[in-house]
C-alpha cells in the first residue's frame, strides 16, 4: 500500500468516527427532546385544566393555526413594525454612536445619558408613550425604537472607539476628509461591534413590540397570543410563541452567517447585555 | 486632575439635560410633559404620602424573590449540566431555544393558568432571569481545562472536593457575568409582570398615573425605576469585576 493510500484510509476512518459521534449526539438530543415533550404532556394531562397547552394539542392545532390568515397578518404586522423600528434605531444609533466614539465632546455630553437609558427597562415608558401617541401603531413603533436604540449606540460607540490608531493615521496622512474617514474607515472597522449590537437590539425590539401590543391591543403577534389565551385557545397561542422564537433564532443565524461570510477576520464574542 | 475637574463634564451635561427638560416641560401641554421641577414636587408628594415607599418595597420584594430563585436554580443546574456531559449535550439545543424565546410572550399563559397573586409574578421574573445565569454557568464550567480535573483526580480528590475546589471557583466569574445580564432582564420581567399580571408596585404606580393623566406621577415613577435600573446595573458590574479579577 502506498503512503497516500494509507493516509486516505486513515482519513476515512476519522470521518467515520466523526459521523458516528455526530449520530450519537443527535440520538441523545432526540431522546432528550422526546422525554421533555412526554413529561410536559403527562404533567398537563394529569394536573392542569384541559385548555392548557400540551405538545399533542399544539401539534393538532398547528395545521389550523398555520393556515389561519389572521396569524400571518399578525406576524406581518409585528415584523413590519420591528423592521421599521430597527431601521430607525440603526440610522439614529449609528450616527450617535459614531459621534460618541470619535468626538470627546459628544462622549462627555452624552455618555451618561446613553448608559443610563441603556440600563432602564424600556417597557417602563409605555404608559408615557400611550399618553403621547394614543393606543396606536405609533406607540408600538416608538417602543421598538427606544428598546433597540441604546444597544446600537453603545456597541457602535465601542467599535468606533476601538478602531486601530494606524488606520486613522494613514487616512489622515492621505489628507482624508473628516466625514469621509468616518464613513470609509471608522464605520467599516467597527462593523463587528455594530452586528453584535444589532443582535441584541433585534431581540429587544421584538420584546418591545410584543409588550406594546399587550398594552395597546393593536394587531400583531403579541395581541394574537393575548387574545387566544383569553379565549382559552392556548394551543393556538403557543403556535404563535413558536413562530416568535423561530423569528428570533432565524435572525440570529442570519447575522451570525453574515459575520462569518463577510467579516471572517473578526469574530467577537457576543457582547453581554 | 481634581475631583471637580473630572466630574465637571458630567455635571455640566446633567445640568444641560435638566434645563432642557424644564424648558420643554414649560412650553407644552402639561398632559404631555411636565417640567423637571414639577416631577420632583410630585415625587416628593408621593414619597411623603408613603405610597412611593410601599410600592417600591412591593417591587423590590418581587424582584428579589424571582432573582434569588433564578440564581438558586440556574447556578447548581448549570454546574450539574456541565459536569455530566451526556445530559449537557442532550439538553444544549433546548436551552438555547429557551434562551432565545421572548419570555414576555408567555405572560398571557401564566396569567390564564395561575391568575392573580404573587407566585405568577415571581415566575415571570424567574423566567426572565434564569437563562442568562444557566447559560453562562454552563459556558464557564465547559471551559474548565481537563488538566485541572485530571490533577485533582490524581490527588484523589473526591467528587465533592472536585466541585468545591475546582468547578465552583473556576465557574463563578462566568456565573457572575450571567448574574449581571440577569439583573437587567429580571428588571424588565418585574415591570412586565406588574403591568400585565395583577398590577402592583412601581409598575402599578406608573400605569395608574398614566390612566389618570397624572403625567407628573408617570415621570416620577419612571425616574425611580430608571435610577433603580442604573443602580442595579452598577451593582452588577461591581459584582462581576470583583469575581472576574482572577479569571484571566
Amino acid at each position: 500500500m502506498t503512503v497516500s493510500g494509507l493516509d486516505s484510509s486513515r482519513a476515512a476512518l476519522a470521518a467515520e468516527a466523526r459521523s458516528a459521534a455526530w449520530l450519537s449526539t443527535m440520538v441523545q438530543r432526540l431522546i432528550a427532546g422526546l422525554v421533555i415533550l412526554l413529561a410536559w404532556e403527562l404533567v398537563v394531562r394529569g394536573f392542569a385544566p384541559a385548555y392548557v397547552a400540551r405538545p399533542t394539542g399544539i401539534l393538532m392545532a398547528m395545521p389550523k393555526a398555520l393556515s389561519n390568515p389572521a396569524l400571518w397578518h399578525a406576524a406581518a404586522a409585528t415584523l413590519a413594525a420591528v423592521a421599521q423600528g430597527l431601521a430607525i434605531a440603526i440610522l439614529l444609533g449609528t450616527a450617535i454612536g459614531l459621534a460618541i466614539g470619535r468626538s470627546s465632546i459628544a462622549d462627555r455630553m452624552l455618555r451618561h445619558y446613553v448608559n443610563g437609558f441603556y440600563a432602564v427597562p424600556m417597557i417602563v415608558i409605555l404608559p408615557l408613550l400611550t399618553l403621547w401617541l394614543g393606543y396606536t401603531g405609533a406607540a408600538r413603533l416608538a417602543t421598538i425604537v427606544f428598546a433597540a436604540l441604546f444597544a446600537i449606540i453603545v456597541n457602535v460607540a465601542d467599535g468606533a472607539r476601538s478602531v486601530p490608531r494606524e488606520y486613522v493615521e494613514v487616512a489622515r496622512a492621505f489628507r482624508s476628509q473628516r466625514l469621509r474617514m468616518l464613513f470609509e474607515v471608522v464605520l467599516p472597522a467597527s462593523t463587528p461591534y455594530f452586528l453584535a449590537g444589532l443582535r441584541l437590539a433585534a431581540g429587544r425590539a421584538l420584546i418591545g413590540a410584543i409588550v406594546a401590543e399587550f398594552f395597546t391591543a393593536i394587531a400583531g403577534l403579541g395581541y394574537f397570543i393575548l387574545y387566544a389565551t383569553r379565549t382559552f385557545r392556548h394551543d393556538e397561542a403557543f403556535v404563535a410563541v413558536i413562530l416568535l422564537t423561530a423569528f428570533g433564532l432565524a435572525f440570529d443565524a442570519l447575522v451570525g452567517w453574515g459575520t462569518r461570510r463577510f467579516l471572517p477576520w473578526y469574530r467577537r464574542d457576543e457582547k453581554a447585555e | 486632575m481634581s475631583i471637580v475637574e473630572r466630574h465637571a463634564p458630567f455635571l455640566l451635561s446633567l445640568a444641560a439635560g435638566i434645563a432642557l427638560w424644564e424648558i420643554a416641560g414649560r412650553s407644552v401641554n402639561p398632559v404631555f410633559l411636565v417640567p423637571f421641577s414639577e416631577t420632583l414636587v410630585r415625587l416628593w408628594e408621593l414619597a411623603v404620602s408613603g405610597h412611593l415607599v410601599a410600592q417600591f418595597v412591593s417591587s423590590a420584594t418581587l424582584f428579589v424573590a424571582g432573582f434569588a430563585l433564578a440564581f438558586a436554580v440556574g447556578m447548581p443546574l448549570g454546574l450539574l449540566l456541565a459536569r455530566v456531559r451526556v445530559i449537557r449535550v442532550a439538553l444544549e439545543p433546548y436551552i438555547t431555544i429557551l434562551y432565545a424565546t421572548p419570555m414576555v410572550a408567555l405572560i398571557p399563559f401564566i396569567l390564564s393558568m395561575m391568575g392573580f397573586g404573587f407566585a405568577p409574578k415571581v415566575l415571570v421574573v424567574f423566567l426572565f432571569a434564569v437563562f442568562p445565569i444557566l447559560y453562562n454557568t454552563i459556558e464557564g464550567a465547559r471551559s474548565i481545562k481537563p488538566e485541572l480535573v485530571e490533577v485533582a483526580r490524581s490527588y484523589r480528590a473526591g467528587e465533592w472536593a472536585l466541585w468545591r475546589e475546582v468547578m465552583l471557583p473556576y465557574t463563578l466569574p462566568f456565573t457572575m457575568t450571567g448574574v449581571r445580564q440577569a439583573i437587567g432582564r429580571g428588571l424588565v420581567g418585574m415591570v412586565a409582570a406588574e403591568f400585565f399580571l395583577n398590577p402592583t408596585g412601581l409598575g402599578q404606580l406608573i400605569m395608574v398615573a398614566g390612566q389618570n393623566f397624572d403625567t407628573g406621577g408617570v415621570f416620577a415613577g419612571i425616574l425611580v425605576i430608571g435610577l433603580l435600573g442604573v443602580a442595579l446595573m452598577r451593582l452588577g458590574l461591581i459584582v462581576e469585576r470583583r469575581f472576574a479579577r482572577w479569571r484571566d
